[in-house]
């Protein structure tokens, strides 16, 4: 009796505090994405330099794009790295495309000068790529493969070896589902 | 005739109540919808990407200003509520929408508070039925109807029933005599009262006499507890030992957990990185950074490294950029000896402050002392300087650029890098400056360092010796390290203010003079061959000679 007691009301108790962990362990403000494995939405990109990008016009090629923003700490943090990591990988079939978010175009040329990124950047100004992107974090990488679909999805900081990793893996064609982090993942 | 009526009234009311149900509902239906409104409508069911709990509509942010006016672009290009919110899901996910769907997880939601209420309702009458349960055997106890209950129940009942009269009655003489003693009860009532109970004792003590032999046994009634049948409320004596336990340590681990996870929730954000739960859950640190910056300053200042770098790492692990922390890093790194650490921390400081004087000033001084690129040394230092205030500091930073224009300090461009095997020559430099520097921060501590005789064979000819200058006897970085490849021993030293790790400290005070010789260069490992050493009589003053002393295997 005692026992039988004992077990229902644990049965009660454990769910609930189970379900309760859950919540408090949980970043609440992480969103999976459901765009990974599914085709990139089109768009065309107004680069600072004037020219214009549309990203079907890319097919069949492995497209790199990096949602930033001047004001955001871990851009900075990779800005040096991903312009590295551009330099070893012009010479391949990765386009890199910057596209500069939630900012003005101003403080955008002056971070493009500042660290001297010499790959295709431009803004969103109307945030409509963002959304389309199902961008909530910043900064935030997609890599598209040849065929136009998005392989992989990373929020926050990315090294450069993930980027050549990811850029190889899309060029197979081969899907990530498992969202990557950096060592941020907040926006402010 | 009334209960027609009263029907006839009540079936008007429902009809009332239902056309008005109805006429609420069908009103807003009957006008086309605003597109503000509907926009409005439909932004509040979405959450905003970039804020914590807020609507699409209540957020002032960009991103939502921008999705509020693509829902209204949307809802003018004809599409529907429905459509609208299924774009946003398939960009967002199922999460965009502040009502989640009633399926997979989200059901939870939607279940949960209805089963939690059907069940606390369920719990609640099965409460109540036990408790009336027990009052109405008590009441009918009172009204002593004794004989009945007796007479009904089977045997092992009325035994146990009639115990509990027994228990009854003489708890009640007690309260009686109590009451009595105090002066509540008049004398009439007492006696009445206590002839009552008197013959009901005697009625109960006949039943109980009149039942069949097992009971003759146990008739001490207090006794028999092991006899109890399963169907005697259990709770009538209070709750079971395992019952009380077990509510104890519930509550005790709700109150704990509670506590601590709603003293986690709402405490102050100390920055953007800090998440909702943060501390022990996440791994990220409780304490603001300002004050850990603070702290860390302080052990800085004395000294004190192992705080220092926990502060600073503290620091870091809320916000891997801060410029200052990672200044600071760096700062140390360079004075253990790291140059290659210590100018990535600096870099990562100047990425994300390119003003930061620390960081400027650090990775100046550093550049100059290795002289491996003066033009970027000169360009941090004289940044740095012209951000100083006049003094001595500032005096310092002017000396260190002036230095560099000097063509002396090319030839330091080969200098210490970890596998240097040109000791001699680094030194050499050194020792051809002019003595009034080195006198100004005390001069040289020299001596000479031997191998234990019995372990002359076992030196590596590839070994790297490293004489170490401390300001204390405990851990931390050192004040000046000296590396020598290739050393011939007994080997003559002289350490002195141009082997200071940190740029600008002080080759001053007493000081712990110790050696170690590690066969792969790496001061830090333990390996076999590698052997260690200290003057017997630290610590020593600057400018001491013949700090001489042995080196020993290391155990």
């Amino acid at each position: 009796m005692p026992l039988r007691r004992l077990i229902i009301t644990l049965a009660l108790i454990v769910p609930f505090v189970a379900l309760l962990a859950y919540g408090f362990f949980r970043d609440p403000r992480y969103i999976p994405s459901p765009l990974v494995g599914r085709q990139a939405p089109d768009f065309t990109l107004t680069l600072f330099t004037g020219e214009k990008v549309k990203l079907s016009d890319l097919r069949g090629k492995v497209v790199f794009i990096n949602f930033w923003a001047s004001w955001c700490p871990p851009c900075i943090a990779e800005a040096k790295e991903l312009e590295a990591t551009w330099q070893n990988m012009r010479q391949g079939d990765v386009v890199f495309l910057g596209i500069e978010i939630q900012d003005t175009e101003t403080n955008g040329r002056a971070f493009v000068n500042q660290f001297g990124v010499t790959y295709p950047n431009g803004a969103d100004s109307t945030g409509r790529i963002a959304i389309d992107f199902g961008v909530w974090g910043i900064p935030e990488t997609f890599f598209v493969d040849p065929d136009g679909r998005i392989v992989y999805k990373h929020v926050g900081e990315i090294h450069g070896p993930i980027v050549t990793a990811k850029a190889a893996e899309a060029r197979q064609r081969i899907i990530t589902s498992k969202e990557g982090k950096g060592d941020y993942t907040s926006i402010r | 005739m009334s209960s027609v009526k009263l029907k006839k009234i009540g079936v008007r009311f429902l009809l009332t109540l239902l056309t008005l149900q109805l006429l609420t509902y069908s009103l807003p239906a009957a006008q086309p919808p605003d597109i503000e409104e509907q926009t409005r409508a439909i932004a509040a069911e979405l959450r905003c990407p970039v804020c914590q709990n807020l609507s699409v509509a209540d957020s002032p942010s960009e991103l939502a200003q921008e999705m509020r006016a693509l829902v209204k672009e949307q809802l003018e290009q004809g599409k529907s509520p429905e459509e609208i919110r299924k774009f946003f899901v398939s960009k967002y996910g199922d999460w965009v929408l502040l009502a989640p769907p009633a399926k997979g997880f989200g059901l939870v939601l939607w279940v949960l508070p209805a089963a939690g209420a059907v069940l606390g309702l369920l719990l609640v009458v099965f409460v109540t039925r036990r408790w009336v349960r027990r009052n109405k055997t008590d009441g009918t106890a009172a009204t002593s109807s004794l004989s009945a209950q007796a007479n009904v129940s089977p045997d092992s009942d009325n035994r146990e029933f009639l115990q509990g009269e027994r228990e009854r009655i003489e708890t009640e003489e007690k309260e009686i005599e109590f009451d009595f003693q105090s002066g509540k009860l008049s004398d009439a009532d007492y006696a009445a009262m206590r002839r009552r109970l008197a013959g009901e004792a005697a009625a109960v003590g006949q039943k109980l006499m009149a039942l069949p032999q097992p009971l003759a046994v146990h008739a001490s009634p207090r006794r028999s507890t092991t006899e109890k049948k399963p169907h005697m409320p259990a709770d009538r004596r209070g709750l079971k030992g395992w019952q009380l336990v077990t509510g104890a340590v519930f509550l005790l681990l709700l109150g704990l957990s509670l506590g601590a996870l709603l003293m986690q929730a709402t405490r102050q954000r100390s920055s953007a990185q800090d998440t909702i739960t943060g501390g022990f859950l996440t791994g990220t640190s409780s304490g603001s950074p300002d004050a850990l910056m603070a702290q860390g300053r302080a052990s800085f200042e004395k000294r004190d490294w192992p705080q220092a770098i926990d502060a600073f790492k503290k620091v870091l692990a809320i916000d891997a950029n801060h410029p200052e922390a990672n200044a600071y890093m760096g700062l140390m790194l360079a004075q253990a000896g790291h140059t290659d650490g210590a100018i990535t921390a600096f870099d990562r400081a100047l990425a994300a402050d390119p003003n930061a004087p620390v960081a400027l000033w650090g990775k100046g001084m550093l550049l100059a002392q290795n002289g491996t690129d003066a033009a970027e040394a000169r360009r941090l230092l004289e940044k740095v300087s012209s951000m100083m205030p006049p003094g001595q500091e500032k005096t310092e930073v002017e000396n260190k650029i002036a230095e560099l224009d000097k063509p002396g300090t090319v030839k330091n461009t080969a200098a210490p890098t970890k596998q240097s095997p040109a000791p001699a020559q680094t030194a050499a430099p050194a020792k051809q400056r002019p003595p009034a520097e080195a006198q100004a921060a005390g001069g040289a501590i020299q001596g000479v360092i031997d191998v234990d005789p019995k372990s002359k064979p076992a030196v590596d000819q590839k070994a790297v010796l490293f004489i170490i200058a401390k300001s204390t006897s405990g851990a931390g970085p050192p004040l000046a390290v000296k590396k020598i490849g290739h050393p011939k021993f007994p080997m003559s030293y002289s350490i002195g203010p141009e082997d200071v790790m940190m740029p600008g400290s002080l080759f001053s005070g007493k000081l712990f003079i110790s050696a170690r010789l590690a066969k792969d260069g790496n001061i830090g490992n333990k390996e076999p061959g590698n052997m260690a050493g200290e003057y017997k009589k630290n610590p020593v003053d600057v400018g001491a000679k013949r700090i001489d002393f042995q080196l020993e295997p290391l155990k």
